[in-house]
């Protein structure tokens, strides 16, 4: 038994070990053989900040594999009467459930329930902490295309300072041998990012120059009523992923966003839906890791992890 | 040698007359010192038991060594009225507490809304010793001079809570690299470092006596080193935890490690100990902030600040600073008591026969090695992050008036009584 929690406390080998599952996954999916696991677990899936797409992306993981999914949202539960998370997670415990995908607005809110719940945790995003399972769909995105992590020079464009995306990726993708590059208005990047695997850039150009993948970010509307952009078009005046912009990337690069996306801010539509776009194919992928990630928190430790939080 | 008699401290010197003595220690080895001065605790009544009560904080204080505590006003409701004054005065006097003074603390404006200075002369008619915006740190300047103003004439020392809130808003932890890790909103150094040296200035030019609360930064060590230079009224007191824990240690999200203003580096450990060492920073207390084990259980985020300290305060700095090369024995006394009790003017921080109303007398034992386990603590409070830390050196005993704590690590064998 084990959680995922975070990209940050794996080793290389696990992160292997998630990515071949979930391209095994994939491949018995296309092909209509059966991923029906041999143990049939109950999951709960517990969204206390909405999200409809990764919820579904985790039913659906859910329905391959033949596990039953139970729902719980932050609103109209227990929470919203008072409860605390710890004696949510403590009274899921004891309905037994045998693992849960929790999706938290705090940092850190994966790492607490995992300390209560006795079960494996999947961390669907907690806070602006991390994002494991986007980060291995991305990952599986990259490889079908370029074949390889090892070597290649990635972008993170946007808003990296709020973003478990982006920090999830950036571990993971360090961490397979990577070049990683944070790039985006400087109110927008981490004031101190030494502990952080990547490095930062303020100017669109130079950031994604001879870069092999852009991965935008999503734009939140609350970063213009924070006071930390003027405008979403003073941003995509600098930052917007488009036909002119991409030509200083590799002519192959890819560009990909986690969604969901604002077309005409981050992306404009002829690179959104061109060649170089994968966003379509990350939706896609993300379900295969998500399945491979429901297996992997119950198959035996075959790589010994770092401690992910406190016993 | 020192004699106290009817609860007084009668005589002192290296031979006094001990015929007729009913009890004797023998502190061969011990510091005698002037009972401890916390300028700076939570005691949590009115409003908040399930943090602490007076009662608990108290036998908290005593067993920390400290004979006198500073309890803070922002309690429900915050302490603006001379009515709430009485009542702590009453509680901390009632038998089953702990046996320490306890000396309020005044809210600086009605209900820490910063909207209107409380009735500060009425207050201080109460018993107030001092006045703060704890908890509510005062944004407006005009606000801010005229509460020194006011201050200046009724001759309180203003404790300033420094914190520009714009800047902090949202954050939980030190603004670096820890945080950008860990995904956490930070705190600025900034945000402490202006309200700092605003203070100092309203302190510098009004003549009002500032008491900058907290320092964790090396910038505002320099703002309050300047003022002083500068002939302006002002001290500053330190917390263990800002020269023992830094920003990393906040780890895999733990709780126990929030506190405001946020743990920071180790530069800015090395100049603060530096700074308590040239006097710059004048006295050491404990920022006691007891929390309900259900309020700290939380994502980190969503916890609340502080630490419980009473306990540890000794322990840490002898262990830290004293054994450390830091302070004397003679200069961490003072940090400990004189300089907290003159900075408030108490009747405190003396062994002179006649200086106190009662016998304050702490005995350290500064070579004691022992483990503080929190859960064996008098506070209700148990959100420590030093569980489990070794230390050298701890109080044995405390006396006011009489003794009210006796360490169970206090050798019998040096203790005699006499029918």
């Amino acid at each position: 038994m084990k959680h995922l929690l975070s990209i940050r406390h794996l080793e290389k080998p696990q992160i292997q070990e998630l990515l071949d599952m979930g391209a095994e996954f994939k491949r018995k999916v296309l092909a209509g053989e059966s991923t029906t696991s041999p143990n049939p677990k109950v999951f709960g899936l517990l969204f206390f900040e909405g999200s409809t797409r990764t919820r579904v992306s985790f039913e659906q993981a859910a329905h391959y594999l033949g596990h039953k999914v139970t729902n719980f949202s932050g609103t109209g539960s227990s929470m919203s009467k008072g409860e605390t998370l710890k004696d949510t997670i403590l009274t899921l415990r004891y309905e037994r459930l045998e693992a849960v995908v929790m999706r938290h607005s705090a940092s850190g809110s994966a790492q607490l329930a995992a300390q209560f719940f006795g079960s494996p945790v999947i961390n669907a995003g907690d806070g602006q902490h991390e994002h494991p399972t986007q980060a291995l769909g991305d990952a599986l995105t990259i490889i079908e295309r370029k074949g390889k992590l090892d070597g290649l020079t990635v972008a993170i464009v946007g808003d990296v300072l709020h973003s478990r995306v982006a920090r999830s990726n950036a571990w993971l993708l360090s961490k397979m041998g990577a070049t990683v590059r944070f790039v985006g208005p400087k109110t927008l990047m981490p004031a101190h990012s030494g502990k952080l695997p990547g490095e930062n850039f303020y100017d669109l150009a130079a950031g994604i120059e001879g870069a092999d993948v852009i991965m935008c970010l999503r734009l939140q509307k609350e970063r213009m009523t924070d006071g930390l952009l003027s405008s979403t078009s003073a941003y995509s005046r600098g930052y917007q992923i488009n036909s002119r912009t991409i030509r200083a990337a590799r002519k192959d690069c890819i560009v990909m966003h986690p969604g969901p996306m604002n077309r005409g801010i981050e992306l404009d539509d002829v690179t959104a839906d061109g060649v170089h776009s994968m966003i379509q194919q990350q939706v896609e992928n993300c379900i295969f890791v998500r399945m491979a990630a429901m297996e992997w928190v119950f198959a035996e430790e075959k790589v010994a992890a770092k401690s992910g939080g406190k016993k | 040698m020192d004699i106290i008699e009817f609860e007084q401290i009668v005589e002192i010197g290296p031979e006094v007359n001990e015929e007729g003595a009913e009890e004797i220690y023998d502190c061969t080895g011990l510091w005698i010192c002037p009972g401890l001065v916390d300028p700076h605790v939570h005691l949590r009544e009115p409003g908040e038991s399930q943090k602490e009560t007076i009662t608990t904080g108290t036998q908290s204080a005593a067993a920390g060594g400290f004979t006198t505590v500073c309890c803070m006003p922002n309690t429900s409701p915050p302490l603006d009225k001379p009515e709430l004054i009485d009542y702590i005065l009453d509680k901390a006097a009632s038998p089953e507490a702990g046996g320490v003074f306890v000396a309020p603390v005044g809210a600086l404006t009605v209900g820490l809304l910063n909207e209107r200075l409380s009735d500060l002369a009425a207050l201080k008619k109460a018993g107030i010793v001092a006045a703060s915006d704890e908890g509510a740190p005062i944004q407006n300047a005009a606000l801010m001079t005229r509460a020194m103003e006011t201050c200046v004439q009724l001759d309180l020392p203003v404790m300033a809570h420094c914190e520009e809130t714009n800047l902090s808003r949202g954050g939980s932890m030190n603004e670096g690299a820890t945080s950008a890790m860990l995904g956490i909103r930070g705190v600025p150094r900034t945000a402490e470092e202006i309200m700092v040296m605003r203070n100092c200035l309203l302190s510098l030019h009004t003549g009002c006596h500032v008491h900058i609360m907290r320092v964790s930064t090396w910038g505002a060590v320099e703002m309050i080193r300047q003022a002083k230079y500068l002939g302006a009224p002002v001290t500053c007191e330190i917390c263990p935890q800002y020269f023992t824990l830094t920003d990393e240690m906040v780890g895999e999200f733990d709780p126990n490690y929030k506190t405001t203003p946020p743990l920071r580096t180790q530069v800015d450990i090395d100049i603060l100990q530096q700074a308590l060492k040239d006097g710059t920073i004048d006295c050491i207390c404990s920022d006691h902030s007891p929390h309900a084990g259900y309020e700290v259980h939380v994502p980190f985020e969503e916890a609340p600040f502080g630490m419980v300290g009473l306990e540890t305060v000794v322990g840490l700095t002898l262990t830290h600073c004293t054994h450390a090369g830091i302070l004397s024995p003679l200069e961490t006394a003072r940090k400990l008591s004189t300089a907290p009790a003159q900075i408030l003017r108490l009747d405190a921080g003396s062994l002179q026969p006649g200086e106190t109303p009662v016998a304050q007398v702490t005995i350290i034992d500064p070579d004691l090695e022992w483990t503080f386990d929190v859960s064996r603590t008098f506070s209700k409070g148990k959100n420590s992050p030093f569980h489990g830390w070794k230390m050298r050196g701890k109080a044995v005993t405390t006396i006011c008036g009489g003794e009210i704590y006796r360490d169970p690590l206090f050798d019998d064998a040096r203790y005699a009584t006499f029918d």
